[in-house]
């Protein structure tokens, strides 16, 4: 513990230091990894013992401590944190004397401080404390370019979300300590089990207090608008991160709640589902990068909450392996989805500030002046779209792991198998989605003249993200490295001792390993023997025009565009796509609409305010108007007593 | 990894491109023609691979990378696949996710190497092939769960595997479903009628051939390879589950393997001839058709 404060500190330190630039990256740095070394210790088997902070302290012992499930989530922190802080540095470096750029910096470090005590936090005070911090960072941050309105529109609507689920953490604590004082979680934990309605409440409420912080449909309309306005580095680190400490919340409350009712993972996985499929659908009507990614991270969390409702099933019905394979498997996808999508995200902010435009229908043939962006670009979406031998095929094959083992149950949870078709239709429809965003964005043509001819990204910019991109490929390759750790997590969150899972872990893995490792060896002999027998092949390949059907000059507006690629699916799903469609004679385009955002919410908050404004007239401020309403009220309570009603 | 099963595998491919072949014979025989011989494709890939090549301006390196990567995974995937009816030269728990991400690869692959030629007709057609996989991926895992529920294991040596030749005589009948289901997946995802037309000559009624439009010399021959090798596949899948082999010695279950192979062929080729293809609108009812099939499988398993 002593080496995660020291870390902390270090990264507080360097957002003081952050008009020095090379004293900020050095400062965070080393933060950063004096912090990972005791997660890194503890995912590998060791304990760290707890830390009391004084003797005396509000609402019980204030105490921190590192588990593996702290551990998982810490090393997630740190990883993406410090690569979108370094990834920062040069982002903001053309806006220095412009606006704010030393505090954005300051703040991303409280930001990735708050988050990391957050997670080491062990009782309901300093936890809300951390979280309370890490929203009013995330605000800030977001709101970093606020002289545009939709900048300040998204900026209330995340502040809006945010506190209405601290508020209900508040209530979630309030109804689980049960009037006494003692809000550590060691004795919240003690209070297990509950009873059935008390029970359902804490769960309920714990729900949608983190589901709001995950962006679980339905509460991910701040999600897409939070990460659109923010800058690239910004939303990285708020998708890579900020939003998995609702999973963290989940997972946690899961460990302290002790027996899981089954309704609970029934929900937990229902939620999962919709959140997954919609997610993915609304992505693939998204023609702007950064909300097409935000909607991305709405699919991928429903990923993770497939992986905790079937662990919360396990344990509901007593099935240990089930139980500990869903939960390690939402561990891992939560770890993996943080390395590719800020991965994803701060490709995007280098073509984004290469080219000036968040369109993709705008841009096109970007993999010729930015390629290392695009290699990583590429593999982020290999990754994201579960493809082997990357990182993103191993979480989701222990989760499928999983909901397979859960088909042979003799019991209910035999109907949680049933989400591994959910799962393939994610899967299937995330690979049409970055085949979109891939082939539209940077391979073909360029399909508008560009105000700025592109350019590859600063290298301050392309080392943040190749390191994330080797990261990714690490994981896929050696499965055998992080299942074992991810299977201690599981059976940490499922209850279970530490050793359970660990045979059937190393059994899966192994060959795991070997069909990852064998596959990248068989893809790298394929393209040697490719090169090598096309050279010896001789003759010098020749280059010509691409065939358009006879036609003689193709121009780069009959490029195809996102909007026609995306057209046959959203086609099937157009009840719920979200999605307007402008159809005439000579063009066809896409717009779409969050159906939650635009068709509820905003409707009813105009309801209410439009009820308000005439409520308005009631209160003029004239004297003789108010004498009325006390006369009419008198009058009123007379006949009401007259009709034969009784006195209070 | 036994030497037995890899020479299986190599058996595989080496006959592979015969089976496409058997399928067109079979409907140019019943259509009243006599049809290019059962061979061709093998005179095709020879000539292919001694053109010149042509590249497009617009491409990159992902162009020429796209058959490659999806020849590769597919040579890979079939190391799941217990060809004798008994244990896969490679299997895991959970490896049907493999398989699956295995043929996500390679789709990923040539549908990428389409986009970078930055043609419509091709951007049109990688549009078409990731809508129909987006049906026929979810429709392939709810036919493994059927086969999980029956066999009782989660790895694919398990599922085509001894397990389902014990489970042949109390669920039969779901199996049959499951095999019937595949058989339109097999069709489905190597762009057979009624989902595409492999005889098709007009770029905007093309699926999977326009996919190709502008590979050619050796890399056709690859792409081209490669569709009979996923043809194979997805024919041992059908085979695997409508003829359990697991009693049979090696030699004989392999032989049994490329006859079925054949009967598979053959009833591709009797579709083609007696069916058009549906519009393109209808192919996600189609499998979800099918997706509702193993559904039914699963089904009439659950006690």
């Amino acid at each position: 513990m002593t080496l995660v404060a020291v870390g902390l500190t270090l990264i507080l330190l360097a957002g003081l230091a952050a008009s020095r630039q090379a004293l900020f990256r050095v400062l965070l740095g080393a933060g950063c990894l004096t912090a990972a070394v005791p997660a890194l210790a503890v995912l590998a088997g060791e304990t760290v013992s707890d830390v009391r902070l004084a003797p005396t302290t509000p609402f019980g012992p204030w105490v921190f401590g590192l588990d593996a499930l702290s551990a998982v989530f810490l090393l997630a922190i740190l990883s993406v944190g410090s690569a979108c802080a370094f990834y920062g540095v040069t982002y903001l470096a053309a806006e220095r004397g412009r606006r704010a750029v030393g505090a954005a910096h300051l703040l991303l470090a409280v930001l990735v401080a708050s988050l990391a005590l957050a997670v080491v936090a062990r009782a309901a005070l300093p936890f809300l404390i951390a979280w309370e911090g890490m929203a009013v960072a995330a605000y800030l941050l977001v709101v970093f370019e606020h002289e545009r309105r939709e900048v300040r529109r998204a900026g209330m609507i995340y502040v809006i979300a945010t506190h209405v689920g601290t508020l209900l953490l508040f209530a979630m604590f309030a109804i689980w300590a049960g009037g006494t004082s003692d809000l550590s979680f060691r004795a919240l934990a003690a209070h297990a089990p509950f009873s059935a309605s008390r029970g359902g409440m804490i769960l309920a409420v714990a729900l949608i207090a983190f589901g709001l912080k995950a962006g679980v449909v339905p509460f991910h309309s701040w999600l897409p608008e939070a990460h659109a306005a923010a800058p690239a580095h910004v939303s990285a680190l708020m998708s890579g991160v900020v939003i998995k400490m609702g999973i963290y919340g989940l997972l946690r409350t899961a460990v302290l709640f002790g027996a899981l009712p089954p309704w609970w993972g029934w929900v937990v996985l229902a939620l999962g589902a919709l959140s997954g499929v919609l997610g993915v659908v609304w992505a693939l009507a998204q023609h702007d990068i950064k909300r097409l990614l935000a909607f991305h991270s709405v699919e991928n969390i429903g990923i993770i909450l497939l992986g905790i409702g079937a662990g919360v099933l396990g344990v509901a019905y007593g099935h240990p392996l089930i139980a500990v394979l869903g939960f390690a498997g939402a561990a891992l996808h939560t770890l993996n989805h943080a390395l590719f999508k800020s991965l994803l995200f701060l490709a995007a902010g280098a073509v984004i500030h290469a080219t000036g435009t968040r369109e993709i229908d705008r841009l096109g043939g970007l993999a010729r002046p930015m390629p290392a962006t695009t290699l990583a670009f590429l593999i982020g979406s290999a990754a994201i779209v579960g493809l082997p031998p990357l990182n993103g095929f191993v979480g989701e094959w222990v989760v499928y792991q999983a909901l397979l083992r859960g088909i042979s149950a003799s019991d209910a949870v035999q109907f949680a198998g049933l989400a591994i078709v959910v799962l393939a239709l994610i899967g299937a429809l995330a690979l049409a989605c970055f085949v979109k965003v891939v082939g539209v964005m940077y391979l073909g043509t360029p399909r508008h003249v560009l105000a700025i001819n592109p350019h590859e990204a600063a290298p301050g910019m392309i080392r943040p993200v190749v390191v994330l991109a080797a990261a990714c490929v690490l994981i896929g390759l050696v499965p055998i490295g992080v299942v074992p750790p991810a299977l201690r997590v599981g059976s940490l969150v499922a209850g279970l001792p530490a050793g359970t899972a660990d045979v059937i872990g190393t059994t899966a893995a192994g060959p795991a390993t070997v069909f990852t490792v064998g596959l990248a060896l068989s893809l790298a002999v394929a393209w040697g023997l490719y090169v090598g027998l096309s050279r010896r092949g001789g003759g010098r390949p020749m280059h010509a025009a691409t065939w358009g059907c006879g036609y003689p000059t193709p121009t780069p507006r009959m490029a195809y565009t996102a909007s026609s690629f995306a057209a046959p699916l959203l086609d099937v799903f157009r009840s719920f796509a979200g999605v307007r469609a402008h159809r005439t004679a000579q063009a066809f385009a896409t717009h779409a609409v969050d159906p939650v955002l635009d068709g509820v919410l905003v409707p009813t908050w105009r309801g209410i305010r439009g009820g308000a404004a005439w409520l308005r007239h009631t209160q003029r401020g004239g004297l003789s108007r108010y004498l009325l309403w006390v006369g009419a009220a008198v009058v009123a309570s007379l006949l009401y007593l007259l009709a034969g009603g009784r006195t209070p | 990894m036994t030497p037995d099963g890899l020479v299986a595998v190599g058996l595989l491919g080496i006959v592979a491109p015969a089976i496409p072949g058997v399928a067109v014979k079979t409907k140019s025989l019943l259509t009243g023609r006599r049809g290019p011989p059962v061979l061709q494709l093998y005179a095709d890939l020879a000539k292919l691979v001694r053109k010149g090549r042509v590249y497009s301006r617009t491409t990159t390196v992902i162009f020429r990378a796209g058959p490659v990567v999806a020849l590769a995974a597919l040579i890979v995937a079939a190391l799941f696949l217990p060809l004798d009816g008994r244990a896969a030269p490679a299997r895991f728990a959970g490896d049907m996710v493999a398989f699956a991400g295995l043929l996500a690869l390679g789709r990923f692959a040539l549908v990428l190497a389409a986009m970078d030629t930055g043609s419509s007709f091709e951007g049109l057609g990688a549009s078409r092939e990731v809508t129909i996989a987006s049906f026929a991926e979810p429709t392939m895992f709810l036919c493994f769960i059927a086969l999980v529920l029956a066999a009782g294991d989660i790895s694919l040596s398990g599922i085509l595997g001894a397990p389902l030749a014990a489970a042949w005589p109390h669920a039969g009948a779901s199996l049959s479903l499951v095999g019937v289901s595949l058989f339109v997946l097999l069709l489905a995802e190597n762009s057979r009628v009624p989902v595409d037309d492999p005889g098709t000559h007009l770029e905007l009624t093309m699926i999977h051939e326009v996919i190709v439009l502008d590979h050619g010399g050796p890399d056709l021959a690859i792409i081209l390879y490669g569709g009979a090798f996923k043809l194979t596949l997805f024919g041992v899948l059908v085979v695997s589950v409508l003829v359990p082999r697991a009693g049979l010695s090696g030699p004989a279950a392999l032989a049994l393997l490329f006859a079925g192979l054949g009967a598979v062929a053959v009833a591709v080729g009797v579709v083609e001839s007696v069916m058009a293809r549906v519009r393109l609108v209808r192919v996600p009812q189609l499998l979800v058709g099918a997706a509702a099939l193993a559904l039914v499988a699963t089904i009439l398993q659950l006690r």
